[in-house]
């Protein structure tokens, strides 16, 4: 038809095919087309809109404090509604703006859609850029960035820029992103790979994942492999199978991993538990090390009351006070007072004050403190045995 | 709502007045300072008689602010404000991980 159409509150229009309108077709109340309407543009005040079939509008769809209904698919320039819009079929346009809930039973593709309240999408969705204040429940993603403030769940996909998230993050399927900031807690199902990753709370990976940073305030855990730069967790972290980081590791409680730990530096404020664990650069452990191959770093200290398990080796090994381990390996070795160790193999060692060890070997220099025992005498050699890892 | 800890969406519990306010507070940072009463009412899925004395008890905490624009009222969210949705969202991921009994935390690890 030519011109515009208006349709009246509890108007239902009848349609043979599809209805084409040259101009705008506005809605007011509750109305229902009963087939697939074209038009020019699409306007509906404190309306209930419900399409039959699909909805095409050449410029743009506004629908204030409206609620709008579509059956088959939506193609518009923009869309701007405020209440609700639920579409079943694919929906394309270049803005979508929705102040309430946002549903679609198929695909959605877009430059930018915004959401104030839920989105729920059974399709893939491609977009520049995503956001939603409320719950989002999306199947294979294609995107630059995603900001969320309350829950998300995606199937997978990738994320090319940023996922910002302030409550949960839940990726049932392999995921790509540029970065991801969550405040509550982070859920990967499949294989994942970012870059700086951020979480406030807890963080589990059920298969393997790589990332930049890894950064958790609370407690963390990969069920596969970990692969990384830096990562840095204030509370507990365990890893069912290895650990790689090309950085540092810091641990503010206790980190567990099944298999082998490397990287260039660590902190522990805990312990420290693998099947073993090579740092290129320093070792600090405030707790416990427990490892069965060993643990190595060019500069290992084990704080005041510490316990080890497993061979330690390093160029310089510290075991401070009243620490309680099994061999050591190193260039120059320290037990400070009261320390206790079962075999000591170094160039230079130094016992302190009440140091308790099984026995000693060296090639250069021994020093012994007061009430030293050493069960064994100690042995200068001209060769130390080959040092584990 | 978070969901198990087998991932399946738990019941949803009712929400309560922090649920709320966290809420509204997200939806208005959605609008980037220019927040309407009506969008943050359909955000929040909460009628604007009720939203409004939700929104006087953020604005009198000072975790909103608000202006006028056209002779009505926008909202944004105060530092105060973002400051408080950090602390809820960190909250409630503790609450997901300690909510839960030991047997649950490391049955799928067995």
């Amino acid at each position: 038809m030519e011109g515009d159409l208006r349709v009246e509150p509890n108007a239902t229009v009848e349609v043979d095919g599809r209805l084409v309108v040259s101009g705008t077709a506005t809605f007011v109340g509750r109305s229902e087309v009963l087939g697939d309407l074209e038009c020019a543009g699409f306007e509906a005040d404190d309306a209930d809109v419900t399409v039959r079939g699909a909805l095409v509008v050449h410029a743009d769809l506004r629908a204030r404090d409206s609620k709008v209904e579509v059956a088959g698919s939506l193609s518009a320039r923009t869309v701007d509604v405020d209440r609700s819009l639920k579409v079943s079929g694919p929906v394309t346009a270049e803005e979508i703006e929705v102040g309430g809930v946002l549903e679609g039973g198929s695909t959605l593709s877009a430059r930018n859609v915004s959401v104030g309240g839920r989105f729920r999408l059974a399709g893939k969705l491609t977009a520049q850029k995503v956001e939603a204040g409320g719950a989002v429940d999306l199947a294979e993603v294609d995107l630059e960035t995603l900001e969320v403030g309350g829950v998300i769940r995606l199937a997978g996909g990738a994320v090319r820029r940023s996922i910002e998230v302030g409550g949960k993050f839940e990726a049932e399927a392999p995921l790509t992103f540029g970065s991801l900031e969550v405040g509550g807690v982070a859920r990967f199902r499949g294989a994942s790979k970012g870059g700086s990753v951020e979480v406030g709370g807890m963080f589990s990976a059920d298969k393997d994942f790589a990332f930049e940073s890894l950064e958790i305030g609370g407690i963390g855990s990969i069920d596969g492999n970990a692969e990384g730069g830096e990562l840095e967790v204030g509370g507990k972290f365990d890893v069912r199978g290895s650990l790689s980081l090309r950085g540092s590791l810091e641990v503010g409680g206790a980190i567990s991993v099944g298999e082998a730990i490397a990287g260039s530096k660590a902190e522990v404020g805990g312990a420290i538990k693998a099947r073993r664990a090579t740092f290129t650069s320093s070792a600090e452990i405030g707790g416990a090390a427990m490892t069965q191959e060993g643990l190595k770093a060019c500069h290992l200290r084990l704080e005041r009351k510490s316990r080890a398990t497993g061979p330690l080796v390093g160029d310089t090994v510290e075991i401070h006070a009243k620490a309680k381990v099994e061999d050591v390996y190193g260039d120059r070795i320290e037990l400070r007072d009261r320390a206790e160790a079962r075999n000591v193999y170094g160039r230079s060692v130094r016992l302190g004050d009440g140091v308790s060890v099984d026995s000693v070997e060296y090639t250069e220099t021994l020093e012994m403190g007061r009430d030293t025992q050493c069960r064994s005498p100690p042995r200068k050699v001209a060769a130390l045995p080959k040092f584990p890892l | 709502m978070l969901g198990d800890s087998n991932g399946r969406p738990s019941a949803p519990r009712r929400r309560e007045l922090t649920d709320l306010y966290a809420t509204i507070l997200e939806v208005v940072k959605r609008y980037r300072g220019v927040a309407r009463i009506t969008r943050v009412s359909y955000g929040a899925g909460m009628p604007v008689d009720r939203l409004r004395v939700f929104l006087e008890r953020l604005l009198s905490l000072g975790l909103l602010r608000t202006e006028e624009l056209d002779g009505r009222p926008i909202y944004d969210i105060t530092a105060r404000g973002q400051e408080f949705l950090d602390t809820y969202w960190k909250m409630r991921g503790y609450v997901e991980v300690l909510g839960r009994s030991p047997e649950e935390r490391t049955g799928r690890r067995r």
